[in-house]
């Protein structure tokens, strides 16, 4: 009867109250407006999908987590800090129906306002017509089972775990703090972070607060599954859901235990003081202390008084919040943690990096808008304390005397912001801290303090100090203080997710910067002005804000919003009046040289327009995609590169032949944007047809038409120069140190370019265009040349600044200073495909020889490596790879037809690697591995480099795959196969376990299960990884001779690059020759079917026959089954050749057993004899066959009659 | 320096009217504000202190308009609110030292004097290093008049200031206030009699947001003799006493009721005439027998 009273008295108390209303309006307006914010990534997905129903839930819990904890926490501490519980706790109702009674009116409070979240979503379909993309059948299994696996349990044990907290903090506000702790800190960061270190993701699964490790499993859903699989309470979730409700009863449990009916004194002294307490308190009677010393000092208010009210509010406030327990202790551990963990960040590839500053200040530093960084720990905790600063004195009921100082308001908004900016500047002092401590402790020798320092305490610190300004003013206008924290977030959401406003220009979007990214080579480069631009101009706003606090900071009584707009203007002082002012004329001042950069010197593109350029070109060229047209076959280029001014000035003159059987009278020339295209000439009469700069595509028509076999010259010019900045990026091609452009984003192109067409489905629907598809296997046309794969000579002249070098494909021939610039002359010998990059930097050179003993040919090979000075470390090792490389390919597939390579750094803070004929170029961070300390590691630089070479043979050079379906296992799978083989022929074994490791471990990252077969591969992942396991199990299936032989059969027939291109077909067809005809089932198995293999070791035990003999005995399982793209297995039937293994104990042991066995049934036993103690067996126990769960495939043996030995055998 | 209260009224946004029409003029020197709970006198003094705005009336203290140069008054005022709070984790020193700069004592020598000082004369110098958390009410209390007293304001409001204060602390709180009230006005609200009577020279009952009598303690007490009587009476025979008496107020003595009647003549047997004191001015003023709500019954007659 007490319990329902007290339920029911607290449930009606927050109903009454209206910022309750607001989580519930919040909740239901989220989730109705859903959709408009987010959408399912591809559109045959429906909207209201049970999937995406649960990503609803989860953003909108995020949401909930973040900004409600108030609800819990007034239940919790509402009559300490109101002070009425002397009467509360007096009364005789007992501690289990006080607490039991508030809590239940607190979770179900929560529990209704994620019902909202269900009803909301589902209710946008009926009231919100006109959504575009499809809807579905509603479906009430969505609604119960995201409602009750996912909503009620976090309802509830966030409930408890903040009313817990706020129960024993007595403080309401402790609830937030929960909110922070569990999700952002506890949840995501620690639990990642500690998966990640472990390497056990399923760590996370468990842990994963409101379901964020659910998304990432939906993410292997097929999108028929993400229309009708429900999410089920089993497994992992059903554990997760397990462990946070014990946690949150254990913490229910603990508070119920401390919280007592008592009076607590607010700080528990030490017993000596308060001792004295009582005695002075006692000697009441002593004579008042007559002192005039004091009338002798008088009160001063001119400027130095403001000054030291001001230093006295900010020292104040600072110390409050350095005094407190989260001030400083978060961040502080979050830098411990990185300064931890570091050696886990730097990995790439299971590789450590060099601690470069490039590689470290991602760690110290993220954009505040970045939400996947744990930095956003930052503007979370900075909404808090500012809301806390607000009402600092209000809450300690101090502001009925603070409020009558004469102190200006701007002593106290400022006050209380410079603390604020003090706290920050303290936690960007941590960063560097740990900046420092991760480049010792991971080995550099030189710190480089100037280079933090400038990221932290100049565009860190600045971007925090200005959304620090934001927050205060937020709290100042709002002022109500959880409904202000709500505000911030709604806020920090809209800068986060800008563009589902419709904001796009940066000048629209608070604290915004044009961004940019720091590279060893290039520094920050062009980006620092930009920076300091916008960030001038936010500064005009943060005054413009400061006076908003200035005016809105409640000091006297707090009345209604209209007597608030009163104060105004009284407090609108000559001081208030100027700064605003000041900020108004910055803002306009900046604002507009911003506009006359990004709008005015620079072309504006809107993503609209972006769009309606791309669709347009499809729309309105795609007509000549297969019309016949002259090919390139000779290239030459005069660049001159002016890096200081970001220009560059091209003069071009293609050598057009008609290869084609048919007269050619018309053209196309692709012109491409962000450069000015101009004097386009052919030695022969034309005349334009088509100049269509917004598209970028021109057609001429020839006077004479081109005969088969003709040919035409055509000159052009291309210029362009990055002047000042534009709204988003910069244009990084021509830089001061660390220029770089390849030749189909600047240059014009011939005919209609595939790759130029819109590829997001949604977009290309608004413009009635079918969606995007890779061109068939099945289409003869794709295997046409297309543009960039014509084979061409090339001869370039490169000049830049003086004490550069600049690279372009092609040998050396000549470099020579001409009018204090320095010039490079390129040509090659053999034709090369017409894609090239030009480089130009000021470069470290490494040269070497090899001389060609295997072809035959006798022809030297000089490579050559540009890099840059600091990042040396690698260069060997490059050297060394391609070294191994050359001959081993030569060997095995035929001559390297070139007489040179180049590879080239490429500034950027990508690292990926890129081959074009005769030229191999990297971006900084590959070469930033630490291979050198790492011995053990996977030799990634030797590898990725030996795979780069490998594209001389097949993809870039030599056999060039059909722009269609396949193409990245003709390309990729065969690159990774051959470096593989390097690594093997080098290293032998060891490395290629641990290569085979890192493409096994991504191979379980989650991800669709449905996918193309290897025929049609469509996507990286089937022609890095997939593709690369199955050429190298067919190696164990026959030899890797028999591939080999395939693959050399492939260039033979394929290498020249003439028409009609290869396509996996022609593998496949090479691979099927090669191998005896008891594989083809495995080889169509692998290239023909997304099919997948289980299996299971189920039961291993041994027993000794003599000192020689062991009898081990294996129970295994195994099936088959296609998973089609309803996401449904379909079982196939077992009739295959799988590996059996048995091994002896330590890790590098050589299997005792390893024969392949014909399996045919689900369940099978087999036996083997061996001839040494067995620690472990299984069935493929080298991973030859895809099976998405191989932890299962190997297991340890019990010995008969010897039970006890083998528990502790280690794992092989 | 004097202030002028002219025609203030506040009515609160819920329609509640917590003052009307209120005008006062209060001179240097200390200020007694007498009235029931709920009569006005926090929003009154929260006017002053510079924490409300009026609906209409002005405020003059000297020169300065103080409704609208705000921040001049603060640099002159002293205020002891009712009921306020301290940062539980600072010390005494510390956070005196705090509102010390705000007051305007920028110089770090004046500032530890001043802190030194004040802290001695509301003794609290030797808990000056304790966390304000572990002060008890009365401890607090003085801290918070140290506050009001920084910087020898020239207006000093203090609200309700002896509620929580044990009698030798009143006395010497008392004894701190007249010690300022020689050339400041120092406005003191309470609905103790006792308050006023031992320490103001002028004096304002208000009730229901209205001013009822404004004048001097004694000559409201001289223009009462004679005029207040005493019986003491069963309780049971109150009802009927007043029906035929003006009683003013009734006190509990050993058991027995004893009345004060307010009557120009001899009210009757038993009644023995009593040498008036504020405490009656005050229930006289409350029942309507003295002020303007004396006046409004004449009017009315």
């Amino acid at each position: 009867m007490i319990f329902r009273q007290i339920f029911r008295y607290e449930f009606g108390y927050q109903l009454s109250s209206p910022s309750t209303w607001v989580y519930f309006f919040l909740a239901f307006m989220v989730s109705f407006w859903f959709t408009a914010i987010v959408r399912p990534g591809d559109d045959t997905i429906y909207l209201n999908a049970p999937s995406f129903l649960v990503f609803a839930t989860i953003f909108n819990s995020v949401i909930w987590l973040l900004t409600a904890g108030v609800i819990a926490g007034q239940a919790a501490a509402r009559d300490v800090q109101t002070r009425m519980f002397p009467l509360v706790y007096t009364t005789p109702v007992s501690k289990w129906k006080y607490l039991s009674g508030r809590f239940t009116a607190a979770f179900l409070l929560n529990a209704l306002i994620h019902l909202v979240i269900p009803i909301g979503f589902f209710l946008s379909f009926y009231l919100r017509t006109g959504q575009p993309g499809q809807i579905g059948p509603f479906s009430l299994k969505a609604f119960l089972s995201a409602y009750f696996y996912l909503s009620l349990p976090l309802a509830f044990y966030v409930t408890a775990c903040q009313f817990s907290v706020s129960v024993v903090q007595r403080k309401a506000i402790a609830a937030l703090l929960v909110s922070f702790l569990l999700f952002p800190i506890l949840s995501q960061l620690i639990g990642y972070s500690v998966a990640v270190w472990l390497g056990k993701l399923e760590l996370y699964n468990l842990v994963d607060l409101v379901g964020v490790s659910l998304i990432k499993e939906i993410e292997t859903w097929t999108p028929f599954e993400r229309n009708n699989r429900f999410i089920q309470l089993t497994g992992t979730l059903l554990w997760n859901r397990l462990i946070w409700f014990a946690i949150a009863t254990l913490l229910l449990a603990y508070s119920y235990h401390l919280f007592t009916f008592t009076h607590q004194v607010e700080n528990s002294a030490p017993k000596r003081k308060k001792k004295k307490t009582a005695a002075e308190v006692a000697v009441t009677d002593l004579p008042a202390v007559e002192s005039t010393a004091a009338s002798f000092f008088l009160p001063s208010f001119g400027r130095s008084a403001w000054f030291s009210q001001l230093l006295a509010i900010t020292r104040s406030s600072f110390r409050y919040i350095a005094g407190s327990k989260t001030g400083l202790t978060l961040v502080g551990l979050y830098a411990l943690h990185l300064v931890v963990f570091a050696g886990e960040y730097l990995k790439a590839k299971g590789v450590p990096q060099y601690a470069t500053p490039m590689n470290v200040l991602p760690m110290l530093t993220a954009s505040l808008t970045n939400t996947d960084s744990g930095l956003v720990l930052i503007p979370m905790l900075l909404t808090f304390l500012a809301g806390e600063l607000i009402w600092r004195e209000r809450e300690s009921n101090l502001n009925a005397m603070s409020d009558t100082m004469p102190v200006s308001e701007w002593g106290l908004f400022l006050g209380k912001f410079l603390g604020l900016a003090l706290v920050i500047g303290l936690w960007m002092g941590f960063l560097l801290l740990a900046g420092i401590g991760i480049q010792l402790i991971n080995g550099q020798t030189s710190v480089a303090l100037g280079v933090f320092i400038k990221a932290l305490f100049g565009i860190q610190l600045i971007n925090y100090l200005l959304f620090a300004m934001l927050v205060m003013a937020v709290h100042a206008l709002v002022n109500h203080k959880y409904l202000g924290h709500l505000a911030v977030l709604m806020v920090y959401l809209c800068l986060v997710f800008p563009e589902k406003l419709g904001i796009e220009h940066n000048l629209f979007l608070y604290g915004s910067d044009p961004g940019g990214s720091y590279t060893d080579m290039r520094g920050y480069g062009p980006f620092l002005a930009p920076f300091l631009w916008f960030k001038a101009y936010w500064f005009g706003w943060a005054l413009l804000l400061a006076v908003v606090g200035k005016l809105l900071l409640v000091r006297t009584m707090p009345e209604h919003f209209r007597g608030r707009v009163q104060l105004i203007k009284n407090r609108f002082t000559r001081s208030t009046t100027l700064t605003a002012l000041a900020g108004l004329v910055i803002v306009l001042v900046t604002g507009g040289y911003i506009v006359y950069n990004t709008n005015v010197l620079n072309e504006y593109v809107s993503s609209g327009t972006w769009v309606e350029q791309k669709a347009g070109y499809e729309i309105h060229y795609r007509k000549y995609l297969n019309r016949p047209q002259p090919s390139v076959t000779g290239t030459k280029v005069n660049v001159e590169l002016y890096p200081r001014e970001r220009k560059a000035e091209i003069r071009g003159r293609y050598k057009l032949v008609n290869l084609t059987q048919v007269p050619v009278d018309t053209v196309c020339l692709d012109i491409k944007h962000g450069v000015e295209t101009r004097n386009i000439r052919f030695n022969v009469p034309a005349r334009a047809v088509v100049d269509d700069r917004f598209h970028g595509f021109t057609t001429y028509k020839l006077q004479k038409p081109l005969q088969p076999g003709d040919s035409v010259q055509l000159n052009f010019e291309v210029v362009w120069q990055s002047k000042g900045f534009r709204n988003k990026g910069m244009d990084v091609s021509v830089v001061e140190n660390g220029t770089y452009f390849i030749n189909y984003e600047r240059l014009p192109t011939i005919g209609y370019s595939l790759n130029r067409e819109l590829r997001n489905d949604p977009d290309r629907k608004n413009y009635g265009l079918s969606d995007w598809k890779l061109p068939s296997l099945y289409d003869p046309n794709s295997r046409q040349v297309r543009s960039g794969q014509e084979l061409i000579s090339f001869e370039a002249v490169v000049g830049t600044e003086a004490g550069q070098t600049a690279i372009a494909p092609g040998k050396l021939v000549r470099a020579w200073n001409e009018k204090g610039r320095s010039y490079f002359q390129y040509a090659t010998h053999a034709p090369i495909r017409n894609t090239f990059s030009i480089f130009s930097a000021r470069y470290e050179k490494y040269a070497s020889v090899w001389k060609d003993t295997v072809s035959g040919r006798k022809r030297d090979v000089t490579f050559t490596i540009y890099y840059h000075p600091g990042h040396a470390e690698n260069v060997k090792r490059i050297a060394r790879s391609v070294q191994a490389a050359l001959p081993y390919f030569t060997r095995t597939f035929g001559p390297y037809p070139h007489d040179h390579l180049t590879i080239t750094e490429r500034s950027d803070s990508e690292g990926f690697l890129n081959a074009e004929p005769s030229a191999v170029d990297f971006g900084e961070p590959f070469v930033l591995l630490n291979q050198n300390d790492n011995p053990q590691a996977l030799d990634v630089v030797f590898f990725a480099m030996a795979h780069e070479v490998a594209h001389q043979w097949f993809g870039t050079g030599q056999v060039i795959p059909a722009a269609s379906e396949g193409a990245p296992v003709v390309s990729e799978s065969v690159a990774n196969y051959s470096g593989l083989q390097v690594v093997e022929h080098t290293y032998g074994e060891e490395q290629v376990g641990l290569l085979l490791q890192m493409w096994r471990d991504d191979y379980e990252v989650p991800r669709m299960w449905y996918m193309n077969s290897l025929l049609q591969a469509n996507d990286p992942f089937l022609g890095y990884r997939k593709g690369v396991m199955a050429l190298y199990a067919l190696t164990r299936y026959t030899h890797k001779e028999a591939v080999n032989d395939a693959l050399r059969q492939m260039l033979t027939r394929h290498g020249t690059g003439k028409p009609p291109l290869p396509n996996t077909l022609d593998l496949y067809r090479e691979l099927k020759a090669a191998m005896p005809d008891s594989l083809h089932g495995l080889l169509s198995d692998y290239f023909e079917k997304n099919l997948y293999w289980q299996m299971k070791t189920d039961q291993v035990s041994a027993e000794q026959i003599d000192a020689r003999n062991w009898k081990v005995t294996l129970r295994v399982k195994a099936k088959k089954y296609i998973i089609d793209s309803t996401g449904s297995d379909i079982a196939q039937p077992l009739n295959d050749w799988i590996e059996i293994g048995v091994f002896a104990p330590g890790v590098k042991s050589k299997p005792l057993y390893r024969q392949k066995h014909k399996i045919t049934a689900e369940e099978t036993t087999i036996t083997v004899r061996v001839s040494e103690k067995p620690a472990q067996a299984g069935i493929d126990p080298y991973y030859l066959l895809f099976d998405l769960f191989l932890d299962d495939n190997r297991k340890n043996v019990t010995i008969k009659g010897d039970g006890v030995e083998n528990l502790k055998q280690g794992l092989l | 320096m004097e202030l002028k209260i002219n025609n203030i009224s506040k009515t609160y946004p819920n329609g509640v009217t917590a003052l009307s029409q209120v005008s006062l003029c209060i001179p240097n020197g200390m200020y007694g504000l007498l009235g029931p709970n709920g009569a006005g006198k926090s929003t009154l003094m929260r006017i002053l202190a510079t924490l409300q705005d009026p609906s209409e009336g002005t405020i003059h203290l000297g020169d300065i308009d103080m409704l609208n140069d705000k921040d001049e008054v603060r640099k002159t005022l002293g205020y002891l609110p009712q009921e306020f709070g301290l940062y539980p984790k600072a010390t005494a020193e510390n956070l005196l030292d705090y509102f010390a700069v705000l007051k305007g004592f920028s110089q770090k020598k004046a500032r530890r004097e001043v802190v030194e000082s004040l802290l001695k004369k509301v003794n609290l110098w030797d808990a000056r290093r304790q966390k304000l958390g572990g002060f008890s009410g009365g401890m607090r209390q003085r801290f918070g008049i140290a506050v009001a007293l920084l910087g020898n304001p020239k207006l000093l409001i203090v609200d309700e200031p002896t509620a929580g204060l044990d009698p030798t602390e009143r006395v010497r709180f008392l004894n701190l206030l007249s010690e300022l009230g020689e050339n400041s006005v120092v406005l003191l609200s309470t609905h103790i009699v006792e308050d006023v009577s031992e320490l103001c020279t002028n004096m304002a009952i208000i009730n229901k947001g209205e001013i009822l009598l404004e004048t001097q303690p004694l000559a409201a007490i001289n223009a009462l003799r004679g005029k207040i009587w005493r019986l003491m009476i069963e309780k049971s025979g109150l009802p009927e006493l007043e029906q035929h008496h003006q009683v003013i107020s009734t006190k509990l003595f050993s058991g027995k009721t004893v009345v004060h009647v307010y009557s120009d003549i001899q009210p009757g047997s038993g009644f023995e005439m009593v040498e008036p004191d504020l405490e009656d001015v005050y229930f006289s003023t409350m029942t309507g027998l003295m002020g303007t709500g004396r006046k409004k019954q004449e009017a009315a007659l």
